[in-house]
């Protein structure tokens, strides 16, 4: 009798699953674009007057926390409308977001890290950004491109960072410069330098490969002229000469000797940079105050634009957070007028004084605070000349097959222009998603 | 419920039987079909087509793509990599934690003072959380002034770094889970070894049977039902690893400790849900396999 039994079960068993697997046959994508089929033609532009009745506002990390007082100010012109901010951390946020979406239960206005942009828009949660809210040539360059799903905008760039080489001067000067290197030669020669004559373990610290490393190795491409797509995003440009020459380059520092070829713990650059085990690294705006917690004095380091490979000046990697409005959105126009508010120059400055996050919007960068801050002024002069990862729905995949052939290339495991070749058909395959 | 009707006559209480005890489990299957039954069909639907996280909003309008996932994983070199990972690293792990887990167990059956003592202390690292744990063995094992490369130093060996090199650091992340799981076996093979009764041991010597012939000839045998247990439940353990590696290596250095955990992990963030699906089934599969061979290994022979 038992095995009869069980027979008979298993059989139920696969019958559901062929029944499930039927419903399933049945379905199928109505077309090849995937869910935001309706894109476009939707961005209509909002009605004319004050912002009214409750705008539910979704941020991350510190800006969550400080962004519900200073919302209070949206008020002054604008009495009708309430802004409620939901602090969301960022560990999860992702996931929360794309819950959301999935339910349909999203706020109206949300942070949206530059990465999660094309995953997010291609999934038609998020409304185009409508005609006339913003002027495009207001932000940095860098800034709006990662907005830009496909041909349309969706949201409006908030704050926004960028890489830069932090080194000691005092151990500079030790090795003979009074300058930061500004091209490729420069740079190799200034961190060999460092380790030489200026008593640093290590001339200059960068990732070898591993956990986001794309970040400081794709500037030294991009500065040589690589992309990683074509001019509208539908395919990936990753194998050219420029690529392979960029990472030729950036191997040199493993190479060599300059540069450490493990991976640091956290805590580690910033307390090494302090201690003089290394002499400099690539990093963006947030060591200034880590550098300075571990102890060095604000004089014994300065910033300096990322060289490029000639006289011409490097491109760096910029990132950040976006402003975006959904599209399930109940209050959809007075939730574009919180945005376009949060967009204006002088409301962009007094953010930077609240929390210290750079302003995407250039013109808030000509005065006040951040025009005398000589440090601060290179960051704003190198968004100037930086790029943001496509804002395609399959970035981190793609970003991860980069991080782990830098690797690969880094640590002689294969040769560059293979390590190059295996990103292109690795990425191809994987696709843009759009 | 069957064993209540021990002849053919229809007993009047049978039926309100029957629906109390549908009643009473009522709640457990409406639970266990929603959140458990419902999620695994699901995803075992799911491993079927090409679903993204960009379909959540609509998630009956994919294609259905047959075992196309099943055959891009296994063309994948990168997954047959973690596969193979995580195969050496059960290879590794599993016999050197049964094997220490024995002989603690063996020679603390033979103690009675302290015993109490070592047991608590071989059965604290299991109690400990693995991610503090790990953070801990990563700080031993660095490269300048971890405690493993000082205490080498002491006898003028250059240690290496041990999570830096594609070689070591797969057996070293495994050493570290043979640590931390040997005091959970160590406890059930105690167990086991108290239940073997004192005379057929003293018969043995009686007749002359040395230590380690007792150990092979009655220990062993009696302790077979354990044994089985033991392997089953740390094979699984072994298979699914994850944490040691997210926090200890980030799955480096060049995809040496990346896990199929891992890969999975790596495949839901990047909102390929049809093929972490895909994945995560392979994994079950193989678990069922590793049970199975286990059983048919150490069952007993009656």
């Amino acid at each position: 009798m038992r095995p009869r039994k069980s027979l008979s079960t298993a059989a139920r068993t696969a019958a559901v699953l062929v029944a499930a697997s039927l419903v399933l046959v049945g379905c199928g994508r109505s077309d090849d674009g995937g869910g935001g089929g309706d894109k476009a033609e939707d961005s209509k532009a909002i009605a004319e007057g004050p912002a009214e009745g409750s705008i539910e506002v979704w941020a991350m990390g510190t800006e969550g926390e400080k962004l519900g007082e200073f919302a209070k100010a949206f008020n002054e012109d604008n009495p009708d409308a309430e802004v409620k901010v939901t602090a969301v951390p960022w560990d999860g946020a992702h996931d929360k977001i794309a819950n959301a979406i999935a339910a349909g239960e999203t706020p109206d206005v949300s942070l949206i890290g530059t990465t999660w942009m094309g995953e997010f828009a291609e999934s038609g949660g998020l409304d185009p950004t409508p005609e006339g809210i913003v002027e495009e040539g207001d932000f940095f360059p860098g800034a709006w491109g990662s907005t830009v799903v496909g041909d349309t905008a969706y949201g409006v760039p908030w704050y926004v960072e960028t890489r830069v080489l932090y080194y000691r001067t005092d151990l500079a000067e030790k090795a003979g410069w009074s300058e930061p290197p500004k091209t490729w030669d420069e740079l190799t020669k200034f961190a060999a330098d460092l380790q030489a004559k200026g008593g640093a373990e290590y001339g200059i610290s960068l990732q070898p490969g591993q956990a986001g490393s794309w970040q400081s190795a794709l500037p030294f491409a991009w500065s040589n002229g690589a992309t990683i797509t074509n001019d509208d995003g539908t395919e990936y440009t990753l194998d050219s000469p420029e690529m392979v020459e960029g990472l030729e380059y950036y191997k040199t520092f493993f190479a060599d000797g300059l540069s450490q070829d493990r991976l640091l713990d956290p805590g580690e650059l910033e307390n090494g940079f302090a201690k003089g085990t290394y002499g400099s690294f690539i990093s963006g705006p947030w060591f200034t105050g880590l550098v300075e917690d571990a102890g060095l004095k604000p004089e014994q380091y300065a910033v300096a634009p990322i060289p490029g490979k000639d006289e011409a000046p490097g491109t760096s990697f910029v990132g950040g957070g976006n402003l975006a409005v959904f599209a399930d959105s109940d209050n959809r126009d007075s939730a574009w007028k919180f945005v376009q508010w949060m967009s204006q120059p002088d409301v962009q400055q007094d953010w930077y004084t609240t929390l210290g996050d750079l302003p995407a919007v250039q013109e808030a960068w000509e005065t006040g605070k951040l025009a005398d801050d000589e440090r601060l002024q290179v960051f704003g002069a190198q968004l100037d000349s930086a790029n943001a990862p496509p804002a395609v729905p399959t970035w981190e995949q793609v970003a991860s097959v980069i991080d782990s052939e830098v690797e690969k290339a880094v640590k002689d495991a294969s040769p560059v222009d293979d390590a190059v070749a295996n990103m292109q058909s690795q990425a191809s395959s994987i696709g843009t998603g759009l | 419920m069957a064993t209540a009707t021990p002849s053919r006559s229809v007993d009047p209480t049978r039926g309100r039987q029957a629906v109390a005890a549908w009643v009473l489990a009522l709640p457990f299957m409406a639970l266990f079909l929603v959140f458990t039954a419902g999620p695994v069909l699901a995803s075992f639907g799911m491993s079927f087509t090409d679903i993204r996280s960009a379909d959540m909003r609509t998630p009956f309008a994919v294609s259905f793509v047959g075992v196309d996932n099943y055959l891009d994983l296994i063309g994948n070199p990168l997954f047959r990599k973690v596969a193979f990972n995580t195969v050496l690293y059960v290879v590794l792990g599993v016999p050197l934690t049964m094997g220490i887990a024995l002989a603690i167990a063996v020679g603390l059956n033979r103690i009675t003072r302290l015993r109490g003592f070592f047991r608590v202390g071989y059965y604290l690292p299991v109690i400990t959380s693995i991610v503090a744990v790990s953070v801990v063995w990563k700080f031993l094992y660095r490269e300048d002034g971890g405690l493993f490369n000082t205490v080498l130093s002491w006898v003028s060996i250059a240690g290496p770094g041990w999570l830096d090199s594609t070689a070591l650091a797969l057996p070293s992340v495994a050493l570290m889970s043979v640590w931390r799981n040997f005091g959970a076996l160590m406890v059930i093979f105690l167990a086991g070894l108290q239940t073997i009764p004192k005379e057929m041991n003293e018969a043995a010597e009686v007749d002359g049977a040395g230590g380690w012939k007792r150990f092979r000839h009655i220990t062993l045998p009696m302790l077979r039902p354990t044994l089985l247990f033991g392997a089953v439940i740390t094979g699984i353990g072994y298979l699914q690893f994850f944490e040691e590696a997210y926090v200890m290596t980030h799955g480096g250095p060049l995809d040496a400790t990346r896990s199929v955990s891992y890969f999975t992990y790596d495949q839901f963030s990047f909102g390929n849900y049809g093929l972490a699906s895909a994945a995560s089934y392979l994994l079950f599969l193989a678990v069922v396999l590793l049970t199975a061979a286990q059983f048919r290994l150490l069952r007993s022979k009656d």
